[in-house]
């Protein structure tokens, strides 16, 4: 697949900061599924040479192989990208983030994070739990005062109103990662109710979902993954998140943010009422709606009753490599 | 659900449950109600019918039904027993358009008012406002709002109003249209207290507005407060009774559980301030992640004729 080498991508503002991202960004979590070590690395290499500077990643992604797969993609090439991981503490402790925080910085083969984020606030109580002495905030303002971050922030998929309780609890966030979609924008919105708050305080905006999750409404004919993705790199965001976990996928993202054209509004409503009707149950968003579609580790931490047939519980439960501890001491 | 713990249950019944006024109506009903879907899980017609009998009995006047309940088995159940009693209690139906227009929705009267062997119902309400579109499609023209204007008119219905379990948004988003609703059915327990919470952000609106608050799923649905142990039958159910409600109504499948229930409705202390904010605290960890309220949570609850009607994939269809 060749590339012309003069194609970018736009850049765009990080919120207030003096830092600039590109509007698409790699999302760790599908490196994982990329078919071996070194097809995830060509996959860093392709992308910063098509010009993403953007990267995600999280602690817990794959029990740490895809934060181990970028830092080798990274290798040499680190100070070209803006580089993002998340800490999963769960509620629990400051302490806890802050080891978590070493262990990503290992994997990712750097000294330094451009942003670390608090993972998947999804629970009612995850605001009090993050702002309590002792909580996940002590550990982000210690990580920046040490410098091994430069911006941090806290991500979620499931509930615009435990985003703007995080937002309440007045700690003073650079970046916020939700939902973004046209299905989003009919449902529950993150688009309606905590874009423009984030605007408005000047926090950069990191959209992620752009397809659903898994690209369910584009499998089923609703929109095309073109117009999925433009859908949300046109809203006032700093970038748009999303997975990929093959050159085909990424050539074909990086085809569309290289060419990419905001649309005008008209056509921002046009997609908005074309996915409304089926955006009224919330099928196409289960991670907002559905207790199987959270963070098993997240339930875990929070002492609620967990689902043993659920897939993901069980690979968590039966798992013998990165065992990520120190989650799975507990015993059923 | 059964309440195993209660150590009082082989004791008989006396007394009747209080009264409460329905919002500004000016009618006045039982603190507990008979919810309709459960009586058309009683095993027999003649149970239901010994349910019915013996709650109108101990003062509950309140009969809660819907159109669509067991394919109409609750209405003809509750029918046949009220027989001889109709003007003695209040009957309320639902009508399930479900998003179609006022003509069904007028079918659907006629049909609740054969099964339930009346010439008119006392309240009169749009069933399952749980789906985002569902206040614009109520509120379109020729929707679900003119059936109920138009039924009022004819004399066939005394009050209107809607219910549903989803979300706070959407009942506030159906009184955001001033609509003249008499009644306003929600979930409210204690876990709803803290999450998602109808009484927190509709029930004080409702009040406002002298619209007559209906409670429902005091236990969670299905008795989930009780089965993971947040508290127990009797806790749930006074909690839910305390709140500025016209009534609670509760889903009766057995002369086991009319008896429990009764034995907590007539006896009803309501809780004290202090009382109910410590049952809240208690309730409110488990409460965070929505696992004890599913009707909010997931599609367990949401009735096979709406998703139908809104071009939804089924429930067994869903990956939930």
């Amino acid at each position: 697949m060749p590339q012309s080498p003069s194609a970018t991508i736009p850049l765009r503002k990080f919120g207030r900061a003096d830092a600039e991202v590109s509007a698409l960004g790699f999302g760790g979590h599908h490196l994982g599924e990329a078919p071996d070590e070194k097809t995830a690395v060509e996959m860093v290499h392709r992308a910063i040479d098509g010009g993403i500077t953007f990267f995600d990643n999280c602690w817990e992604y794959r029990r740490g192989k895809t934060e181990i797969w970028m830092g080798a993609g990274l290798k040499g090439r680190r100070d070209k990208v803006f580089l993002m991981t998340k800490t999963c503490p769960h509620g629990r402790d400051a302490e806890l983030a802050l080891s978590m925080l070493d262990e990503s910085l290992r994997r990712l083969q750097t000294d330094h994070l451009d942003l670390w984020q608090v993972h998947g606030m999804a629970f009612d109580n995850d605001p009090e739990l993050f702002i309590r002495p002792h909580g996940a905030a002590e550990a982000l303002e210690k990580a920046k005062k040490d410098g091994k971050v430069r911006f941090v922030g806290f991500t979620g998929h499931h509930s615009a109103k435990v985003h703007l309780n995080m937002l309440q609890t007045g700690f003073p966030f650079d970046a916020v990662q939700m939902p973004l979609n046209a299905f989003d924008a009919n449902f529950k919105s993150f688009e309606k109710q905590v874009l423009p708050e984030l605007n408005k305080r000047g926090i950069a905006t990191l959209g992620m979902k752009p397809l659903n999750g898994h690209g369910e409404a584009i499998k089923n004919g609703v929109v095309t993954a073109e117009e999925a993705l433009r859908y949300a790199m046109s809203l006032p965001v700093a970038t748009t998140i999303t997975g990929m976990d093959s050159l085909e996928v990424l050539h074909q993202n990086l085809q569309i943010a290289q060419n990419f054209k905001p649309f005008e509004e008209s056509e921002m409503q046009e997609l908005r009422d074309r996915c409304k009707q089926d955006a009224a149950d919330g099928r196409y968003e289960l991670y907002k709606l559905s207790l199987k579609f959270d963070n098993p580790e997240a339930r875990l931490a929070h002492d609620f009753p967990l689902d043993t047939q659920q897939s993901e519980v069980k690979d968590m439960l039966g798992a013998q490599q990165n065992t990520g501890h120190p989650f799975p001491e507990k015993q059923f | 659900m059964a309440l195993q713990q209660n150590t009082a249950s082989q004791r008989d019944v006396s007394g009747v449950v209080p009264r409460k006024p329905l919002g500004r109506t000016g009618i006045q009903v039982s603190a507990m109600g008979l919810g309709g879907y459960h009586l058309g899980s009683a095993e027999t017609d003649r149970e239901a019918n010994e349910i019915v009998a013996k709650a109108i009995d101990h003062g509950i006047n309140f009969f809660d039904n819907a159109w669509e309940y067991h394919d109409g088995l609750s209405e003809e159940r509750l029918g046949k027993a009220l027989k001889g009693k109709r003007d003695q209690v209040v009957v309320m139906t639902k009508v399930c358009t479900h998003g179609r227009e006022k003509k069904t929705a007028m079918r659907m009267l006629e049909e609740s008012l054969r099964r339930l062997q009346t010439d008119h119902l006392d309240i009169w309400q749009i069933h399952e406002v749980v789906y985002e579109n569902d206040p614009e499609l109520i509120f379109a023209q020729n929707g679900a709002a003119e059936a109920l204007l138009a039924a009022q008119q004819q004399g066939k219905v005394r009050f209107i109003g809607f219910t549903g379990h989803k979300d706070p948004e959407i009942h506030l988003k159906m009184l955001s249209h001033n609509f003249p609703f008499d009644t306003i059915q929600m979930p409210l327990n204690c876990c709803d207290a803290t999450f998602r919470s109808f009484e927190t952000q509709v029930l004080p609106e409702a009040n406002r507005r002298g619209i007559a608050a209906l409670g429902m799923k005091s236990l969670g649905g299905s008795g989930e407060l009780v089965k993971f142990g947040a508290l127990t039958a009797e806790e749930g159910l006074r909690y839910a009774m305390s709140l500025p409600v016209a009534t609670t109504i509760s889903g009766i499948d057995s002369m086991q559980v009319l008896d429990q229930n009764l034995r907590v409705a007539v006896e009803f202390q309501p809780f004290d301030a202090s009382q109910m904010q410590r049952l809240r605290e208690q309730c409110r960890l488990s409460a965070a992640d929505g696992h004890l309220e599913l009707f909010k949570m997931t599609s367990k609850y949401d009735g096979k004729v709406g998703r139908e009607q809104h071009h939804f994939p089924t429930v067994e269809q869903l990956p939930l």
